[in-house]
């Protein structure tokens, strides 16, 4: 079981989230902005981060996911409806998007536990 | 009668097209040069363009009757005089010149002379609102014309200027510089900082900066840039908005012609950070005058691979710039307007989402930023964040450009920090006997003297450098009617609220120079003003009651009960 940090300024999501990953025996520690984020990750040293885009800032997830990779070498699975709802087509890129999965929000219980243990491993 | 010979009006389209591509985008400048050369755009220059880039006729003529700087009817004179009538010159004097214009002349304005030599025309803000009132004949510009100049004026068109006195560029008037204006760093110093960094490292330095878009709105530039950048697409774009179209602004003029090579550089380097190969200025049609030099700096800058293939030595970074004319349209200030009509379309608005960032140019990834935005970029990337944002304010970090115009001692343009209240920026423009100031332009707001402690930034007034300051003899309902018909004038028509509400509140502005308005329907008028700015499509019809209903607020005792001259 892993200790998972969830990024997301939707209060609701990161509920639901925590407790699918809580009922898989997931330890969830929560963040709902950039800034807050960098914090609890830097007092948590989780395992694996669930990272939203669009936060305060439009960009905020991709700023979070450069600084956390420019400081640890953590698997980070963005999940987001940036692109249903901007019509933003966004992938993954080494530098400029440097996370390991990038998924669609709504995203099933099921899919959402495997693409973490996947990451994990 | 001019004969049209369709062979040699295909030829020249051909020819034209090796120049321009041959897509859509090609139709704006195909029409700009084929005007040129015919003095009109005759229906079968119009045809033949439409057959030679496979779109409908009716679209050209859609397009060509949009711009006012086309024109379909009448064949143009060999000069065609524009005079600036924006709040500015009206203030300078204006109507005197006008006067004298039509005098000398012997034709109205919207007329043309006889001997097909002159057109007389009205136009909005030529950007030299310091030195008003200003005329724009062809491609030169004429500052500070009086009733007296306007004879040599005309007899220096007749001998096609040949030994005129008036120069051909009118020095810029800036008052007062600060860490932007008085940078000392020679071209592609900007560039070579950047390359150093990442380009995730240099959108970083930017947000940490704090710079926002200098045109106004005040939008991340990091943000705009991260979006970009991580967008995915085999092609991006650059964009420089370049169409300082907003009444009273001026300080882009200045930027292209003296700061030239750092806003190339600003360009380039977020060409870098986003992933783009191709950028554009889009500069507008008043200031054609500019192009030659933007365009011979541009050369240089690829002889000394600051543009082209590996610049500077970066393997696979290749990136060039093109500039392209507006035609006259201030609607194609905004951005997705600036869009479509470099796409060769009317310029108007787009619904957003999706933004440029993603869909933009061709639907593909596309940062439109200001002139002075790109200059602001490329001195932080040499200076650093901290240089930068140790002027200003904690959310609106940094310098700004202000144009400043009207009655004031020293108009011109001013380096100053955010935050500045409007009661400094007078002293400092010594024009405290101000009755009122409006700031950001036809569409920013009236501000009088009772709000005088407020600052310019951000989180307070916003603007993207218009500073117009009236003294107490001015007319505000003669202001309020100036800017509606700005508007009026310059609404794409595509949305109702904007394209008719504006119409109605100038309607009403002129009841109340009768006399003839009563409170009840000024209330009224109030409330649509509130509805134009909640449903109209784009900043340009959300801004346009701006002036409207803050002259209403501050000067109502001076606007009612009106009793009309007699005639």
């Amino acid at each position: 079981m892993a200790k998972v940090l969830v990024v997301d300024d939707d209060p609701d999501f990161v509920s639901a989230v925590t407790i699918v990953l809580e009922s898989a025996g997931h330890k969830v520690s929560k963040a709902h902005s950039r800034q807050e984020g960098m914090q609890v990750f830097d007092k948590d040293k989780p395992d694996i981060v669930v990272l939203d885009v669009m936060m305060q800032e439009p960009d905020d997830g991709f700023v979070m996911a450069q600084d956390l990779k420019a400081k640890a070498r953590v698997p980070i699975l963005m999940l987001t409806n940036v692109g249903q709802v901007t019509g933003l087509d966004f992938g993954k890129d080494s530098e400029m998007v440097p996370v390991d999965a990038f998924e669609q929000k709504p995203i099933r219980p099921s899919v959402l536990l495997e693409r973490i243990n996947q990451l994990l491993k | 009668m001019q004969v049209l010979d369709r062979v040699k009006i295909n030829q020249e389209i051909s020819d034209l097209k090796k120049t321009y591509g041959d897509d859509r985008s090609a139709l704006l400048p195909i029409l700009q040069d084929l005007q040129e050369k015919y003095g009109y755009l005759p229906n079968l220059v119009m045809q033949e363009t439409a057959h030679a880039l496979d779109i409908h006729p009716v679209e050209v003529e859609s397009v060509a009757s949009f711009y006012s700087f086309f024109r379909r009817k009448e064949k143009q004179g060999k000069y065609v005089l524009r005079l600036c009538q924006t709040i500015s010159c009206d203030l300078s004097g204006k109507a005197k010149v006008a006067r004298q214009l039509e005098n000398e002349l012997g034709i109205k304005f919207g007329e043309t002379t006889k001997d097909g030599m002159f057109t007389l025309e009205y136009t909005n803000c030529l950007g030299m609102c310091d030195q008003g009132p200003a005329l724009l004949i062809n491609d030169r510009l004429f500052a500070k014309v009086t009733p007296e100049k306007v004879p040599q004026i005309i007899a220096d068109c007749r001998r096609d200027f040949v030994k005129s006195e008036f120069p051909k560029i009118v020095p810029s008037n800036v008052k007062k510089s600060g860490p932007i204006l008085s940078h000392d760093l020679k071209p592609g110093e900007g560039l070579k900082a950047a390359l150093k960094n990442t380009r995730s490292g240099v959108i970083g330095l930017i947000r940490e900066s704090g710079l926002k878009g200098r045109g106004g709105a005040g939008f991340p530039t990091a943000v705009k840039w991260q979006l970009a950048g991580a967008a995915q697409s085999a092609k991006k774009f650059v964009v420089c908005n370049a169409d300082e179209g907003e009444p009273g602004t001026f300080k882009d003029r200045y930027l292209l012609f003296d700061h030239t090579e750092m806003i190339f550089d600003g360009m380039t380097i977020a060409a870098y950070a986003i992933g783009a190969d191709k950028g554009f200025v889009y500069l507008r049609g008043e200031y054609l005058y500019l192009k030659k030099h933007l365009q011979e700096i541009l050369e240089n800058r690829r002889q000394n691979n600051l543009l082209g293939e590996n610049i500077l030595g970066k393997e696979g970074f290749n990136f060039d710039i093109e500039i392209r004319m507006g035609s006259g349209a201030y609607v194609c200030g905004e951005e997705t307007a600036l869009i479509e009509s470099l796409e060769g379309y009317r310029g108007e608005p787009r619904n957003r989402p999706p933004f440029p960032v993603d869909t933009g140019f061709q639907n593909h990834p596309t940062i439109v930023n200001n002139v002075e935005t790109f200059l602001d970029a490329a001195l932080i990337c040499v200076k650093g964040a901290k240089w930068f944002n140790e002027h200003g304010t904690e959310k609106s970090s940094g310098t700004k450009l202000f144009s400043v115009s009207g009655d004031c001692e020293k108009p011109g343009i001013y380096e100053l920090p955010f935050g500045i209240t409007i009661e400094q920026l007078l002293k400092e423009v010594k024009g405290e006997n101000a009755k009122a100031v409006q700031i950001g332009g036809a569409s920013g707001r009236c501000v009088a003297r009772k709000d005088f402690n407020r600052t310019i930034a951000f989180e307070d007034i916003s603007s993207g450098g218009s500073i117009i300051i009236f003294g107490p003899q001015v007319d505000m309902l003669e202001v309020a009617i100036n800017f509606m018909e700005f508007f009026v004038e310059e609404s794409c028509g595509q949305c109702t609220p904007c394209r008719d509400g504006n119409v109605k509140l100038l309607e009403g502005l002129k009841l109340l120079e009768k006399g003839r308005c009563s409170v009840s329907y000024l209330n009224e008028l109030m409330r649509l003003a509130e509805t134009i700015q909640l449903a109209s499509k784009c900043g340009l019809g959300q801004s346009s009651p701006n002036a409207f209903v803050s002259i209403i607020e501050n000067f109502k005792s001076e606007i009612l009960g009106r009793v009309p001259e007699k005639a």
